[in-house]
């Protein structure tokens, strides 16, 4: 008897999971909002085993923007507005997880639009069928060099085009090109010749590694190459093994993210390998996060860093209250590609405003391809689309549809526990705060 | 699919063993009677079929089916001609500095060993000898000195002491060792004047962090010694008590900053006692309700039961923890302001010199503190009374009883002091490394590793174990002939002996004997 | 409970308790089968469906060699990644012996044909593990398994030039029909088959004279053998029957059915827990009821993802809400752990238990023999046992 009423227990607790209804909630306001809700699909990784870190700021962007945009009564279409809601979908970080979430958010949710990914994989996985459903795509993070060329169908010098001439698939983060070059570009003219790539074994890892790698040697450069696990958590005897070198190489870069890239860091100080006077170590946008990387890297670690994302010294008025919004909700500076996923809800508002329509996906992609406007990060425009199809010669093929001007810039901290917006900006010269192009360890500009 | 060469070369080297196993089996059975009549034992048929079959291949077992009184000159001509042959093969690799060839040599070894624990455990029941320890000694001995063994321990059953076990162990170790030398001489390890000091350094590096694994599969072990099950939730109380300690000295410090004024932070090893006794409660709870019906009778098949419910709680404690936690990477404050002890440099003779050496401070703090715990452990389950009742526990629960000890109290408190000596070790790598709720799964496999190579159950073994696992997993990102590989495989080097230890001496190093 | 009873009793006075039970399965075979006619239905409702038949296939033939066999594996994974990845390198490379410069091309392989080839070379290691593991008992088993689908992901993801590392492999797409709703449509239909083909396959096993050996070996291994039966064998068959059907799953799953390419992730040990989730919620002793599980367990984790439970306090709290808001996505595998612990421990035969035997008749006399055999059994000799 006893075993029968736990198992009743059990049932009811079960059936009680499943009937829950869902809590809606309703926004009031002083806008008169029209019947329909404008629904865009956001896809960031939620759960493990994707970066689930990367993913829930990226969600609290999507619905930020969403709120910021109802506060200021919705999209206006025609005199009418509209509320818009976000519904973020869970790729899991995986590309076949991410595909069926697609399908869901496409099928079921019937979103008019799609915004968001993380991971390089899920977004090319996603893109045919965005495609083959005609749903108007900004990304505002995958790096790979493909993800806006493969809109691309037929691409030999000729201008691009598709069959039904229209590409939805919009791109604001920068292609990982982008960001390999300005790291290299910054080294090889430091006058290194000797460096350590350390690589996380992962598809943002490798293809980055290999750009860099070919520009590095482009460059008269020898290039060592160290793959690592993510999730490893000792470092020491790889690090003993650079350590063991005839010469210390001059330059360490770190292609990890996440914890893993912290252990990395954090070692690489307490062993005294570099930042040091013959090493210059580069970590990757994770630092700029200044509380979490201090953090994590107690030591003093003067890393220099990429960022990708205005520098702070150039936030907008736009930038520095959501950087406030970011800083109560997660205690952190905003990272870079919770900006540019908040951007990109705007743009695709703005995009349906302008198109007069929530629906017509060739009306708000021709509206997208026009986008001229600020947000947090900058003046958004796309210089190659429908409207500019020809690609001069030797323009790479993913700026088709690219935004051309994520700022990549390269930061470097010079105090311990120094925050993110404070740090300096080395390279490229335009953009330097403290006209240098380094800062060797334990000096201040 | 590509196969390579090296596989191809293999499987052509797996021939010979190949017809040598069927000369094994055929040329005894269906020769017998000839072979009694011209006065030849079994044994040398046998012999007479793996060496033939070996060499020859068809052609060898064919002659000795026909012609048995060829026997003994043809062993020993052939017998001979292997010899050079594989000297010569062998010597014709070294010469040659290309690298995947001389890759078989080390890949033979593991054939050989594989041959030789086939056979070997067969022919030892065959002629009903003690066959305990033959199974690690012959594929020990397969590996360091290929078909010999076969021979050496094929009549004789030698006794087959520890001594023995270290020689072939070590000669194996020199094998590789030397193949090293030899195919890849820019390797750190052996690229002399610096390897004497690197392979200090590295084996300094696997003693330091291979100290602080011990402390964890300590727990692993003893809730084994006297439960008789492993615990899979082993990973996340680990993780668990790294935040228990997280947050004491988050709020801790806020709090008595808040109540001084000034700022004060506590240092990180406050953490450990606070987690330690958190996670032991939290050990002993769950005992008493999920594993305590076990041992009442109440479970059917325990030890699958065991593994599951464990395996469930660590699940659950997983994910708590990443809902409340969140995934952002935490840590502590160091436990010392030293970043690093360096043994300088040193001039020993004008072309040899010796260091520098360096250890991070806060690990050797934190590999003291691990020693200190361990002895602690010891002096409890050697000296005081609960602990020499745990041990008596864990030898004759029955006997126990008898005695006036409660063994299920006894299960309770090895289950709370396992977990609680995984939750103490959190505690005291989170000044050392980023913390995230999935921290636990890398290191509590390595602590199976460790348990198992040491032997489940023997507290000395996991000490010895973990600073084994330790110097393997540093040696080999160390010296793995790809450097750009040795990092990514780091965690599988540990898994690799985890997998022959289980396979030839489940007991490991100071496991109890089977009776 | 007085009319339970009536309606219980006239159940078995009319058409008996057996034969509701095979209507009832027929039902659910028939909305399956009927589902992707729905028109209402959309492709991701099929694409769902489709993953739930794979873990279905994957948690009942985990069922049958750990719950009816015994043997405790957590390397179900790894041989489903091994049937996907050979396939993969086959359709990629063909076979080729590079030394001798002669095999086969990459294109005389149909999909078929490395959907087979993946299958075989999984049953292969499938024998040559399942040889290693005969001495080993329960924990020992589960640790090497572990060990050995690490290693092998962590192969598949560092040795990136030939299995593409974390990018994936992808495998020749079985069925390369252009128009999506046809192809969802026969995909669907064809992982249902595979579910129904594996099903009937096990039962087979499981209800020959085989599947009672290995019950028996389950049981108490030394007495079976003591009687005859050749432990050694059945361990290994069983061993390489499931790895065989597992691997045939995920190669015919990863060839474009279910998803496009085979990632190291998916061998990764969380993935294989969920498989083991499934199974003891569904019932490890019960083939069906494990591949029901499965099937349940995932629908109710995507639902929770949803589900916001709000209760009212009746107060308000410093912050302004006056209720108790409780987000279950983020606590949705924290519940799941919560339903197995309690599952193992009350209801040890999983939660379906009790209406798989309410319809074959069987839970009287069932529970009768466990009963008895818990008075049998001597708790710390098992234990020993296990030291082994």
């Amino acid at each position: 008897m006893k075993r029968r009423t736990t198992f009743l227990c059990l049932i009811a607790t079960l059936a009680m999971i499943a009937l829950l209804p869902l809590g809606a909630v309703q926004a009031d306001g002083h806008c008169e909002f029209a019947n329909y809700t404008i629904t865009i699909g956001g896809l960031a990784p939620l759960s493990a085993p994707g970066a689930v870190a990367g993913g829930v700021a990226m969600d609290w962007a999507f619905n930020q923007a969403a709120d910021d945009i109802n506060a200021d009564c919705g999209v206006q279409i025609d005199g009418v507005n509209y509320q818009i809601d976000v519904v973020t979908g869970d790729s899991e970080g995986s590309p076949e997880r991410g595909q069926a979430v697609t399908e869901r958010l496409i099928q079921e949710d019937e979103v008019d639009a799609m915004v968001g990914v993380y991971h390089s994989a899920v977004g090319l996985a996603t893109m045919g069928m965005l495609e083959a459903n005609a749903i108007p795509t900004v990304f505002s993070e995958p790096w790979n060099d493909n993800v806006s060329a493969n809109g691309i169908r037929e691409f030999d010098g000729a201008p691009p085009r598709f069959e039904d001439g229209i590409d939805h698939i919009f791109r604001i983060s920068p292609a990982s090109s982008m960001v390999g070059s300005v790291i290299v570009d910054w080294l090889l003219s430091l006058g290194v010749d000797d460096v350590v790539l350390i690589v996380e074994n992962t598809d943002y890892g490798q293809p980055a590694a290999a750009d860099e790698a070919a520009r590095f040697e482009a460059g008269g450069a020898t290039v060592s190459k160290i793959d690592v696990e993510l999730g490893t958590e000792d470092f020491v005897p790889i690090l003993s093994r650079i350590q063991a070198r005839a010469e210390a190489p001059d330059v360490i870069r770190i292609l990890v993210t996440g914890e893993t890239s912290f252990n990395l860091t954090q070692q690489m100080a307490e062993l005294g390998i570099a930042p040091s006077d013959d090493t210059i170590c580069v970590t990757n946008q994770f630092a700029f996060q200044s509380d979490q990387y201090w953090a994590t890297v107690p030591d003093g670690n003067f890393c220099a860093f990429n960022r990708v994302g205005i520098i702070p010294s150039l936030f907008s008025d736009a930038a520095v209250e959501l950087n406030a919004k970011y800083e109560e909700a997660w205690g952190d500076i905003i990272p870079s590609f919770a900006m540019a996923s908040y951007d990109a809800v705007h743009i695709v508002a703005d995009a349906m405003e302008r198109a007069g329509s929530y629906s017509d996906a060739a009306a708000i992609v021709a509206a997208i391809e026009a986008t001229d406007i600020d947000l947090s990060q900058g003046r958004y425009y796309f210089e190659y689309g429908a409207h500019n199809p020809e690609l001069p010669e030797g323009t790479p093929a993913f700026m088709w549809h690219q935004w051309p001007d994520p700022i990549v810039t390269v930061m470097q901290y010079y105090e311990p526990g120094q925050s993110g917006l404070d740090a300096a900006v080395i390279y490229p010269e335009v953009y330097q705060t403290h006209g240098t192009a380094y800062i060797a360890p334990g000096t201040s500009p | 699919m590509v196969i390579h060469d090296t596989v191809f070369v293999i499987w052509l080297l797996a021939a010979g063993p190949l017809w040598a196993a069927i000369g094994l089996f055929l040329l005894p059975s269906v020769n017998q009677g000839r072979a009694e009549s011209e006065q030849i034992s079994i044994t040398t048929l046998q012999i007479a079929g793996v060496i033939g079959g070996f060499a020859l291949g068809p052609v060898g077992v064919g002659l000795f089916y026909f012609e048995p009184a060829l026997i003994r000159r043809t062993t020993l001509t052939a017998g001979v001609a292997i010899t050079v042959f594989v000297s010569s093969q062998v010597l014709a690799r070294i010469v040659d500095p290309n690298l995947p060839s001389g890759l078989w040599l080390l890949l033979a070894g593991p054939l050989w060993a594989a041959v030789a624990a086939f056979i070997l455990p067969r022919q030892y029941r065959a002629v009903e000898a003690n066959d305990q320890n033959v199974l690690t000694a012959a594929a020990l001995g397969g590996f360091a000195i290929g078909p010999i063994i076969i021979g050496l321990m094929w009549k004789h059953t030698p006794k087959i002491s520890r001594d023995w076990m270290i020689v072939l162990g070590s000669l194996g170790a020199w094998q590789i060792y030397t193949l090293f030398a030899i195919h890849n001489t820019t390797n750190p390890c052996v690229a002399s004047p610096y390897h004497i000091t690197y392979l200090t350094q590295q084996t300094a590096n696997g003693v330091v962090i291979g100290a602080i694994y011990s402390l964890m599969a300590v727990g692993l072990t003893l809730i084994y010694s006297v439960q008789g099950i492993v615990s899979f939730a082993h990973g996340q109380l680990y993780m668990v008590g790294g935040y228990f300690s997280f947050y004491f000295l988050l709020h801790g410090s806020n709090i008595l900053s808040d109540i001084t004024g000034a700022e004060i932070s506590i240092n990180p090893i406050w953490g450990i006692p606070v987690a330690a006794i958190i996670v032991f409660v939290m050990g002993a709870v769950f005992e008493r309700i999920f594993l305590k019906p076990m041992h009442e009778g109440l479970i059917e098949r325990v030890s699958e039961y065991a593994i599951l419910i464990t395996f469930g709680f660590g699940f659950f404690i997983e994910y708590t923890t990443l809902a409340i936690a969140g995934p952002f990477p935490q840590r502590t404050d160091r436990f010392i302001e030293i970043r690093r002890f360096t043994l300088q440099r040193a001039q020993i003779t004008d072309d040899f010199a010796f260091g520098p050496i360096n250890i991070i401070g806060d690990r050797a703090f934190a590999m003291v503190v691990g020693i200190i715990l361990i002895f602690a452990l010891l002096y409890f389950l050697q000296r005081t009374w609960t602990g020499r009742a745990l041990r008596a526990t864990s030898q004759d629960r029955q006997a126990a009883a008898v005695t006036g000890i409660n063994p299920t109290n006894m299960n309770t408190l090895s289950f709370g002091m396992g977990s609680m000596l995984a939750a103490m070790s959190g505690a005291a790598l989170i000044p050392i490394f980023a913390w995230v709720p999935w921290v636990g799964a890398e290191m509590v496999g390595r602590s199976y590793v460790i348990v198992v190579l040491g032997g489940l159950g023997s507290v000395p073994g996991a000490l010895l174990g973990g600073v084994i696992v330790g110097i393997v997993e540093a040696l080999g990102a160390g010296c793995h002939p790809d450097p750009s590989r040795g990092a990514a495989y780091k965690e599988a080097f540990a898994l690799v002996i985890f997998a022959l230890v289980l396979l030839l001496k489940p007991t490991g190093l100071f496991g109890r004997e089977q009776t | 409970m007085a009319i339970l009873n009536r309606i219980e009793s006239a159940i078995d006075e009319s058409i008996g308790r057996r034969r509701l039970g095979y209507a009832l399965l027929g039902l659910i075979i028939l909305f399956f089968l009927w589902f992707p006619n729905d028109a209402s239905q959309s492709n991701y409702a099929k694409t769902v469906f489709i993953s739930g038949f794979f873990y279905a296939i994957m948690s009942s033939s985990w069922a049958l060699l750990a719950g009816i066999a015994g043997q405790f594996s957590f390397g179900h994974m790894a041989f489903m990644g091994i049937g996907a990845y050979v396939a993969g390198l086959v359709a990629r490379d063909g076979i080729v012996f590079a030394s001798l410069g002669i095999g086969i091309t990459a294109e005389s392989f149909s999909a078929i044909g490395t959907i087979i080839i993946g299958t075989l070379i999984a049953g292969l290691v499938g024998l040559v593990i399942g040889w290693l593991l005969l001495r080993l008992r329960s924990a020992y088993l589960a640790l090497f398994t572990i060990a050995f689908s690490e290693l092998f992901r962590i192969m598949m993801l560092t040795e990136y030039d030939y299995t593409g590392g974390s990018n994936g492999l992808s495998l020749r797409p079985l069925l390369q029909i252009a128009d999506i709703d046809a192809a969802r449509q026969v995909e669907y239909y064809l992982m249902f088959a595979l579910l129904i083909v594996c099903l009937l396959a096990m039962y087979w096993v499981a209800n020959s004279p085989i599947g009672l050996f290995l019950r028996a070996m389950r049981e108490d291994e030394d007495a079976a053998s003591a009687l005859g039966v050749n432990v050694v064998r059945y361990k290994i068959l069983v061993f390489v029957f499931t790895s065989m059907i597992v691997g045939l799953a995920g190669a015919i799953f990863y060839s474009d059915v279910g998803s496009e390419r085979i990632i190291p992730e998916q061998l990764e040990v969380l993935q294989m827990s969920l498989i083991i989730a499934y199974a003891v919620i569904g019932g490890m002793e019960s083939l069906i009821g494990a591949a029901a599980g499965a099937f349940i367990s995932r629908y109710l984790l995507e639902a929770m993802r949803e589900v916001v439970i709000s209760l009212p306090l009746g107060l308000t709290l410093p912050d302004g809400s006056d209720a108790f808001v409780w987000e279950t996505g983020a606590w949705r595998f924290a519940v799941f752990g919560v339903v197995m612990v309690f599952t193992l421990r009350y209801m040890r035969n999983g939660l379906l238990y009790p209406i798989i035997t309410w319809f074959s008749g069987r839970d009287l006399a069932m529970q009768e023999t466990v009963a008895k055999r818990d008075d049998d059994d001597d708790l710390d000799e098992q234990a020993g046992a296990s030291d082994e």
